[in-house]
């Protein structure tokens, strides 16, 4: 198949932006029309990317599909669009994520409905546009895209404390942000110094690779680049916006937040921090590997003790990411591919839990543990649902939350038992939190809570599951044929420890 | 007075014939709003013209001490865009007050002449003169709505403390010019030159001459800690005015900079470097400190502004770094700073088109709901303001960002330090947003109608606010070709 006459990654990434524009284009009233189109665009979107994931030759090494024009020439700065395995598999998570999430907003959103699309799509154009610019400046523009719609929608559509949570989220994504930026620009000049003021090529991040930046600018570099990325993930101690975020933002806001935000930071240190300033990734990476274990056991800890079902899956969060580290900073092949894998699995069953927890927030409009009980009996199909994604979370074997936690394992295992011995005990403290949960809120006697809202107790309506179904499918496949994605980022891992880092790679791939 | 001299002034002698004309016109038509605006758009239209065509050529008039060059034309042209805006926002808001259109009109042009003025200067006394043509109707302006004591107050501390840093620049002006011998700033910089090549330290007499003009210099563009009279100026004005005031003879002010500190003093520029370096910290961190604590909107742009003086500052210490590349980026904030804040002085006005409307916090609760299209203007501008792209202010300050980059040393710190402060700069620009959309209308239900002028006014800039954030380049290579005059 040749791909290469179309620009295929800009048709993706803005044809939510042209769905945007159509929403804004439909009077206020047509709340079903709007609804209909911001769904188009992102299946347009959607469709388009799994024609891209059919295509993807993940055999050849670099970047295909590129796009390339000068876009502020005085700069050397370009609009620059390629995609590797990474970017693709980043890609479809995105747009199944986000075509979910508009359905599963139709009917929560009711007020103020064209704004709502109007900036989901918006969000769509960030996200899709930072998992595929291959110049600096260009990601950052994405990059900070990304922002201002969730900004919006935290603070609109959110809960009853939704003001000062979004300030925050959005405080805290700034100020990474924004070093980085100053990053971005002071390695670019580095680049231009060193090809005699030329600033050609000085954002191009496939030429930045090829550059051995100095080791001052590295560890200043690096340590903005990083600071940016982990706030975004979010690493201990840069979590404290999430859970915030989490328990205002609605139930598709938090869907795309843990499903596909946190990822961007994931994706930013493999593409960007690490490989760009690779001696300064390894002499950062015992902090980080520190830092990531206090996060698997902290989010892991802290969620245990959590009264409301939302902070609960918000934390579980912190945990999870604390994995997609962790397997990054070990520069050990199992462990990255497991950081990918996680990536991915992450987002698919946190966007489910999201869901599920919007589900029983929908029909009662209170998201505390301690109220519920004996939901089982009541809602049987969604007990179901819940218990499988749970299981999935947990780390059930078979499921595809297991594989990218256990290749992480197993890099640690080889690089550091110690280390291994200790996140051991985290997969039962996770196992402890999710089941402890899972069984307040099913088993037992229907809470007196529940008895009060008996009528509006409604199973899972047939458009939640149908937001359901192809995230369970996704999970299953993923748990038992997960060589899908690690042959897709293959080329991305051994580029990143082949040549970057220069870790050997000592182990065979065993999962194929 | 040769002819040619005159050719080489034609774009002031174009903008002195449009002012005049402007009173003309209200003396045979009185208090009409239609044709003062008219005549004034169409005029400023011509002077543009006649700066382009003039601009072709480059050239001195009047023994050396006027200079028709590239620099003057993109200032030109920027101040002919800042008063064209202003009197495109003013009509709605001064017809509702019966404030008077005409001379609103004829004092803006008049003081695009000291500013044009300016920024053709190239004799330390033509500067002093164009700076007090540029300030002085700017003082009758903030004291426009005569009847308004917080307007009177707001004029009577801007002319006092006007007059008080005019004073200081021109003893600091007078002192470089017994000093050196000369008036002429190429003069002037030939003098420096060869005390900076020997190697000796300044006179006292050139050190407090520094001195006295870094101060008085500072007070024009309100910096931290020459600022005071800013904040009630501009709360105290009519808002169009407080819009020109802010962006006008701030940039007015920079070219004066450029004009003394790059072309008169350049070659002694080691020496206020470390000045400007302080100056630039401490402005943008205060003016954005004090910003987050105001409830006012107008005043919180107020010291936003001064924040925004921090960030260009930070251009001039790079150029003192030995960055030539600060002078464009400070030409190409000016510019952008330009079209976002008048935007957003755009919007605050359109907020007051009913006398007696504040310009508090309260009165952009639920904008979003009740007028959604000025809503989005102003989410637009204000992301810009807090340079988040693709925006123009965003670009504007990544240009500033990246030249202090290259300067290294202090400067980089000072790039730091800047986006530090943009950060948190976003709390108090998005908290405005935070009331157009996260809050309920208080209980206002009648929608002011906004005139034909104050939309076109407000497309445009906010167009050109995504323009130049989406495609800077041509109005980068324009800042780069007008910084080359200095060589």
């Amino acid at each position: 198949m040749n791909l290469t006459t179309v620009p295929l990654l800009s048709a993706i990434t803005f044809a939510p932006l042209v769905g945007a524009i159509l929403v804004a284009l439909v009077p206020r009233r047509r709340a079903d029309l709007v609804r209909a189109i911001a769904l188009g665009a992102t299946l347009v979107s959607l469709v388009l990317s799994l024609y891209l994931l059919v295509g993807f030759l993940p055999d050849r090494p670099g970047f295909q599909l590129l796009e390339q024009t000068d876009w502020i020439r005085p700069f050397g700065i370009q609009y620059k669009v390629g995609a590797d395995g990474l970017s693709v598999a980043m890609v479809v998570l995105t747009t199944t994520l986000t075509t979910i999430s508009v359905l599963a907003s139709f009917r929560p959103i009711q007020e103020r409905v064209k704004e709502y699309m109007i900036s989901f799509l918006l969000l769509e154009v960030g996200m899709l546009g930072c998992f595929v610019a291959l110049d600096l400046f260009l990601f950052y523009v994405f990059f900070e895209l990304v922002l201002v719609p969730m900004y919006l929608i935290i603070g609109i559509w959110g809960g009853a404390n939704r003001i000062y949570a979004t300030i925050k989220f959005v405080i805290y994504t700034l100020v990474g942000s924004l070093l980085m930026l100053v990053a971005i620009l002071g390695t670019a000049f580095a680049f231009q110094a060193a090809h005699g003021g030329s600033w050609a090529g000085a954002f191009d991040y496939e030429q930045l690779r090829q550059f051995h930046f100095d080791g001052t600018l590295q560890f200043f570099a690096f340590a903005s680049f990083f600071l940016a990325f982990a706030i975004k993930v979010p690493m201990f101690p840069f979590h404290t916006w999430l859970p915030d975020a989490h328990v205002e933002a609605p139930t598709a806001g938090s869907v795309i937040l843990a499903g596909v935000l946190l990822k961007l930071g994931g994706y930013g240190l493999i593409r960007f921090a690490v490989p760009l300033f690779p001696d300064a990734a390894r002499a950062f990476a015992p902090l980080v590997i520190g830092l990531s274990v206090v996060a698997i056991i902290y989010g892991a800890v802290v969620a245990l003790v959590q009264p409301d079902l939302k902070k609960l899956v918000a934390y579980s969060s912190v945990s999870h990411m604390g994995f997609v580290t962790l397997g990054i900073f070990l520069f050990q092949e199992q462990a990255l591919q497991g950081a990918i894998l996680q990536m991915v699995n992450h987002g698919l069953i946190t966007g489910a839990l999201f869901l599920l927890v919007g589900v029983i927030y929908d029909r009662t409009h209170d998201r505390t543990i301690a109220r519920m009980g004996g939901l089982a009996a009541v809602m049987p199909v969604y007990a179901a649902a819940f218990g499988f994604f749970m299981l999935a979370s947990a780390g059930l074997p078979g499921l595809s939350g297991f594989v990218g936690e256990f290749l992480v394992f197993v890099g640690t295992f080889a690089v550091n038992p110690a280390v291994a011995a200790v996140i051991t005990f985290v997969m039962i403290l996770a196992a402890a939190y999710l089941l402890w949960m899972f069984q307040r809120m099913f088993f037992g006697e229907l809470s007196a809570f529940f008895r009060e809202h008996l009528g509006k107790l409604v199973d899972l309506r047939p458009v939640e599951a149908l937001t359901l179904v192809p995230l369970g499918v996704l999970v299953v496949i993923f748990g038992l044929f997960p060589g899908l994605i690690l042959e897709l980022v293959q080329g991305t891992v051994n580029d990143l420890l082949g040549s970057a880092v220069g870790a050997s790679v000592l182990h065979p791939v065993f999962w194929q | 007075m040769a002819w040619a001299d005159i050719v080489t002034v034609s774009p002031i002698v174009a903008a002195v014939l449009v002012a005049a004309a402007i009173l003309v016109v209200d003396l045979i038509w009185p208090s009409r709003t239609g044709p003062a605006a008219g005549v004034s758009l169409l005029g400023l239209a011509a002077v543009a013209g006649v700066i382009l065509v003039n601009g072709q050529t480059a050239a001195t008039a009047f023994g050396g001490t006027y200079s028709a060059d590239a620099l003057t034309t993109f200032l030109d042209l920027l101040f002919v865009a800042i008063v064209a805006l202003t009197i495109l926002f003013a009509p709605d808001y001064l017809g509702s007050r019966d404030l008077p259109l005409a001379e609103f009109a004829a004092g803006l042009v008049f003081a695009m002449t000291g500013a044009m003025l300016i920024a053709a200067a190239t004799d330390l006394l033509v500067l002093f003169l164009g700076l007090e043509l540029m300030v002085i109707p700017g003082y009758l302006l903030a004291g426009f709505a005569k009847r308004d004591g917080l307007s009177t107050e707001g004029a009577i501390k801007y002319f006092l403390l006007g007059s008080f840093s005019s004073a200081i620049l021109l003893f600091g002006l007078a002192l470089t010019w017994g000093m050196t011998g000369s008036t002429s700033m190429a003069g002037v910089a030939e003098h420096l030159a060869a005390i900076a090549a020997g190697g000796a330290p300044l006179s006292a007499g050139l050190a407090v001459g520094l001195a006295f003009m870094t101060a008085g210099v500072a007070f024009k563009v309100a910096a931290v800690p020459f600022h005071f009279w800013t904040p009630d100026a501009y709360q105290g004005s009519p808002t169009p005015v407080t819009g020109y005031l802010s962006v006008g003879p701030k940039v007015g002010a920079f070219a004066l900079v450029l004009r003394l500190f790059v072309g008169a003093l350049g070659p002694i520029k080691a020496d206020w470097f470390e000045v400007i370096v302080v100056l630039a910290a401490i402005t943008m961190t205060l003016g954005n400190l004090v910003a987050l604590t105001q409830s006012n909107v107008k005043r919180m742009l107020a010291y936003s502004s001064i924040a925004h003086t921090g960030y260009i500052l930070v251009g001039l210490a790079a150029y003192a770094a030995g960055r030539t590349e600060g002078l464009q980026a400070i030409l190409f904030y000016g510019a952008a700073y330009t079209f976002m804040n008048l935007g957003a002085f755009a919007v605050v006005g359109a907020l007051q088109r009913r006398p007696g409307v504040t310009s508090h916090l309260d009165t952009f609760a639920g904008l979003g709901r009740r007028e959604p299209v000025l809503g989005v203007l102003m989410t637009l501008f204000l992301l810009s303001l807090t340079g988040i792209p693709p925006t123009a202010g965003f670009f504007a300050k990544a240009n500033i960002i990246i030249v202090a980059v290259q300067a290294g040393g202090p400067t980089a710190i000072l790039a730091v330090i800047a986006v530090l402060n943009a950060a948190a700069a976003a709390f108090y620009y998005l908290r405005v947003v935070v009331y157009m959309f996260m809050r309920e209308p208080a209980g206002e239900t009648e929608q002011p109608r906004h005139g034909r002028l104050a939309w076109t006014g407000l497309w445009i800039t906010a167009g050109l606010t995504i323009l130049l954030g989406l495609f800077p380049g041509p109005l980068l290579d324009a800042a780069n070709i007008a910084a080359r005059v200095f060589g």
